[in-house]
């Protein structure tokens, strides 16, 4: 789990405005202080994918043409749920309470670091059943409901393993989480060298000619 | 017989998994297995039996996650409930039975949406339903307060006997944060028995149940899982190697024994043999002074501050704080003495107008989502006091009762309801005492009565009264002898208002340091002061060293080695450095804090309202010019009006009493449902600064208070936030409202997925892309600027 300041400026809906030294300090600052409050958790299953997109003989269908489309091709998929845990919420309330600049980066950290994290979680996943995942889909994205959130948590039994509920709102707690599912494909596993800067560009950075792009990752 | 009298002198055995048992016997339970009492009643039953045939002494009904907000409903949950006790009580004739009580799957507020209320209704429901069982079985809890609203529920719906049980991680603290020891001091006083279960092996759940031990005077109950699960669900210790390690915990004084996830009817075959040639060991508890918090446990075994800052009394910012609802400002003090250094805070409500009971409770809400220190309750209202302790998460303080007998049988019965420790003020309706030997007297009569509730001597914080020096000059050293003789007679802590000590005196606080040094050196244990002031934190590091607590000197000398002592002289406002460089414009572009030294240049020689207007705001408006333009970006927009921040503070010290600054009244909003409130209190923050003065209601705002608290404040201009599409539907119900109960306010609305075309559609009158707009729509509304055409006039 890392925290990229690019990444980090990117959330924040940074456009290359001009950074000095005080600003970096504190997003840097923020994204210390989430990763040393950070409680990751997480809980994943591999299921089969059958024919009309419902996970193994759990009953739970994945409904919506987009997600269809995403797993186009995919026999097996993997359900994941990952937290960064109520230590950070709590952080989070103490900071709103002290400064909304140090909350606003405090928050946006934390964004950061789960996004992170479920990273980290795919690239093992890939590693240990040796084949190349999609990216992953949550609900909201497209048409895949929102309320599939309950189903995924019951599933997964995400409450009592990492301590992650979904409100009747289906809204994850803590906040700093995600559910997802991601589709194992028939290709090789590939080695995670090639990030995409994540900015509605397709390249992946390293091959990619915008030299001067402020999201271009490295290495 | 009943469970009680059964349980006295042996180890009890309870049953093992029932989940991983019934995923054996069916493959899909569905989404509420305790359906399965409904339509599969025969395969509820054999589990059932298969652990009272290998020796089980008690049933847990499967009812773990019948709740009524799980199951969907009351009626549904009624039905699960009923038809769960009556399987087992047929499966396991001359068994006791449980009634399993799981939570509730939603979050407490303040981490989720669901109310302490709504979580104590839905517990009393189930138990009011589950009356036919022979006892209640609380478990697998992570959440204190959640644990807190079930053990009341039970309490106070049920004479059956109570037991509870939390889950933990190997590091000793629950997915909530709950530490092991705050927990068995929490619940002891609520539960008639406590404990641990689930999520770790027997191995791992021993030391945690030592810790419980330690700080319980109750039967500990320990149901570990058989291991952790691999990858495939198989669980790793086997049955007798389960069976070895419950020996120690049985050693170490656990008495009631059973299993959780991945055990079968063999493992509670071996608890049965192990059980029955056991006695129960010593229980290992002794009494000790000490409060606690979710988080953090506070032993009174050596000096410890008591933060005085969260009281409206002789305090102007904090008196109008609490009458206009700021409970940001109750945080905001909240965290400064906990950074400062203080142990426990006290929290107070006292003003004649104020409904001291709720707003009590408001604070102790507020305070506890940003702080994990202990509290103290300072009321003389034992239902308002009550009220606070119900939703006090953790063993808090009551202060206080005084040797008035009137006083003292309607305050003790609370303390001791809900485990609390108790100030007693040598104080009784003789009024002052003049010498020593009459606060000796009350003081006695205080733990005698106490005594009386069952309330031991370590719960009682004597307090020997500090009077004005100037007014009363012998008083002084009589206080300080009580504190001396009280110790040496009783296990009593002692407990002092420390700075009411100077009243009168020119440069206080020099009187105030002379008498807190020669007050702990008599003995006091818990003064009550101001952490800010650093005096009073460098006297009390320096009498630790003195007294030997503070180890090798070890904290005093990180605290004060190389550095400049700091005096509330020099202290009041941080020093810096060297002065930064700029005018107020640029200082507060830069999100600088010397836009405040600027401030305070100007104000020689500028009116306050002159400077807001003719620097302040300009700034703010250059500023927000720029975030629009994209030539800064919300950070900086931010931190812009966290210096602006700094300088109104310098403004209002200038005010005088009837003077306003403000511009204009708007409530804010979460809407009810929504958690996320990130996005509004960027808002706050931002129209604060340009001299508006925001009502914010925080998050999950019920329509209806929105509603009242606009009407009461006839207010014009009200901001809703919503983050999802599923809680959209609760601010179109919001704004709804708003047009028929407040026809004259008008409402903009923000949050991730709304847009111009949604606000419009569910009847807003401005949707706000960023914080600048905002301003935008305040300043055209109360100061006729430039005019924001409203979605709906457009139509």
């Amino acid at each position: 789990m890392e925290i990229d300041r690019t990444e980090l400026l990117r959330y924040l809906g940074w456009r290359g405005q001009e950074l000095d030294g005080t600003m970096l300090e504190k997003l840097d600052g923020a994204a210390k202080r989430c990763l040393g409050i950070a409680e990751p958790r997480s809980v994943m299953r591999r299921f089969a994918l059958n024919e009309d997109l419902s996970l193994g003989e759990t009953g739970f269908r994945l409904e919506g043409e987009d997600i269809k489309k995403h797993l186009a091709g995919c026999r097996e998929v993997y359900l994941i749920a990952a937290t960064i845990g109520l230590a950070a919420e709590r952080e989070l309330a103490k900071l709103s309470a002290v400064s909304m600049e140090q909350a606003l980066l405090f928050d946006t950290a934390a964004s950061c670091a789960v996004e992170s994290y479920c990273d980290d979680i795919c690239e093992d996943l890939e590693n240990h059943c040796q084949r190349a995942l999609t990216s992953r889909f949550s609900c909201g994205y497209g048409d895949f409901p929102l309320t599939a959130q309950k189903e995924i948590c019951r599933i997964l039994d995400t409450e009592k393993k990492i301590g992650l509920y979904a409100d009747k709102n289906y809204l994850l707690t803590p906040r700093k989480s995600v559910t997802a599912v991601a589709g194992i494909t028939d290709a090789p596993a590939q080695a995670r060298a090639q990030k995409n800067c994540g900015n509605g560009c397709s390249n992946r950075c390293g091959s990619c000619g915008k030299t001067d792009c402020s999201f271009r990752k490295t290495e | 017989m009943d469970f009680t009298e059964f349980s006295k002198d042996k180890i009890v055995v309870f049953d093992g998994a029932f989940g991983t048992e019934l995923q054996k016997r069916i493959k899909n339970a569905g989404t509420v297995p305790e359906m399965l009492n409904l339509e599969r009643p025969e395969i509820i039953e054999q589990i059932h039996r298969s652990y009272a045939e290998a020796g089980a002494d008690v049933i847990s009904a499967n009812t773990f996650g019948a709740n009524e907000i799980k199951a969907g409903g009351r009626e549904l949950s009624q039905k699960l409930v009923r038809a769960a006790v009556q399987i087992a009580r047929r499966a396991a004739p001359g068994k006791f039975v449980a009634l399993d009580v799981g939570p509730l799957g939603r979050l407490l507020e303040p981490m989720g949406s669901l109310t302490f209320e709504e979580a104590y209704d839905a517990f009393a429901h189930m138990i009011e339903d589950g009356k036919d069982a022979d006892l209640i079985l609380i478990e697998t809890m992570t959440d204190l307060a959640e644990l807190k609203a079930a053990l009341l529920a039970a309490k106070e719906h049920s004479d059956l006997p109570v037991l509870c049980s939390m889950s933990f991680e190997k590091n000793g603290r629950t997915f909530t944060g709950c530490d092991a020891a705050a927990y068995a001091m929490t619940a002891s006083p609520l539960a008639d028995a406590v404990g641990a279960n689930c999520s770790l092996g027997p191995d791992e759940l021993l030391p945690v149940a030592e810790k419980i031990l330690s700080y319980t005077d109750k039967p500990v109950i320990v149901q570990a899982n058989a291991g952790l699960p691999d990858e495939n669900a198989h669980y790793g210790v086997s049955a007798d190697e389960f069976a070895k390690t419950y020996e120690k915990l049985i050693d170490s004084g656990v008495r009631i024994i059973g299993g959780c996830c991945g055990t079968t009817p063999e493992y509670i075959r071996k608890l049965r043999a192990l059980a029955d040639g056991r006695k129960p060991a010593p229980m290992p508890y002794r009494p000790r002074s000490a409060v606690c918090s979710a988080m953090k446990v506070v032993e009174i075994d050596g000096v410890r501050v008591i933060g005085e800052r969260i009281n409206p009394t002789g305090k102007k910012a904090m008196k109008a704080a609490l009458l206009a609802g700021d409970y940001d400002y109750v945080a905001a003090q909240a965290v400064e003495q906990t950074e400062a250094g203080a142990d426990i805070l006290d929290v107070n409500a006292g003003l004649p107008e104020l409904d001291e009971a709720d707003v009590l409770t408001r604070i102790v809400k507020r305070v506890q989502q940003v702080s994990d220190l202990p509290l103290q309750i300072d009321c003389g209202k034992a239902d308002a006091v009550e009220r606070a302790l119900r939703h006090t998460v953790g063993k808090a303080i009551v202060n206080s009762v005084n040797g008035e007998e009137r006083v003292l049988s309607a305050m003790l019965p609370v303390v001791k309801k809900y485990g609390a420790a108790v100030v007693g003020l040598t104080i009784d309706e003789r009024g002052l005492p003049k010498t020593t030997e009459e606060r000796l007297q009350i003081a006695e009569k205080i733990i005698s009565r106490a005594k009386d509730f069952g309330i031991p001597e370590e719960d009682i914080y004597i307090d020997c009264l500090t009077l004005t020096v100037s007014a009363e000059q012998g008083q002084a050293k009589e206080t300080l002898e009580a504190i001396r003789q009280i110790k040496k007679r009783h296990r009593v802590k002692t407990v002092l208002g420390v700075s009411n000590i100077s009243f009168g005196l020119p440069n206080r606080q020099i009187v105030n340091t002379a008498f807190l040094t020669a007050a702990i050196a008599a003995g006091l244990d818990l003064p009550i002061l101001n952490p800010n002031v650093p005096e009073n934190m460098q006297a009390i590091a320096a009498m630790r060293a003195l007294s030997g607590e503070d180890k090798n000197c070890a904290d005093y000398t990180a605290k004060f080695g190389g550095v400049t002592v700091q005096t509330s002289v020099t202290g009041g406002t941080k020093t810096r450095e060297k002065a930064e460089e700029g005018d107020i414009f640029y200082c507060i572009r830069k999100g600088l804090p010397a836009a405040a030294d600027r401030a305070r240049e100007l104000l020689k020689t500028v009116s306050p309202l002159a400077l807001i207007d003719e620097y302040l705001i300009p700034a703010l408006n250059a500023v927000g010019d720029d975030y629009e333009k994209g030539v800064l970006f919300l950070p900086q927009l931010i931190s812009a009006a966290e210096s602006a921040k700094l300088c109104f503070a310098e403004v209002k010290k200038l005010l005088k009493a009837g003077d306003s600054a403000s511009k204009g009244e708007i409530v804010l909003a979460t809407v009810k449902g929504d958690i996320h409130d990130i996005g509004k209190n960027i808002v706050k923050t931002v129209l604060e600064n340009y001299g508006y003065t925001v009502i914010d209601l925080g998050k999950n705002v019920p329509p209806e208070e929105i509603a009242a608290t606009c009407k009461r404040n006839h207010i014009k201009l009200c901001g809703l936030s919503a983050l999802m599409t599923t809680t959209v539907p609760s601010m179109e119900e919001t704004i709804r409202l708003l047009r028929a109960e407040c026809p004259d306010c008008k409402i903009m609305v923000g949050g991730a997925v709304l847009n111009a075309d949604y606000a419009k559609k569910i009847g807003a009158d401005w949707y706000c892309k960023d914080a600048n707009a905002d301003v935008k729509i305040a300043q055209y509304l109360f100061e006729g600027a430039k005019e924001v055409p409203t979605l709906q006039s457009s139509r």
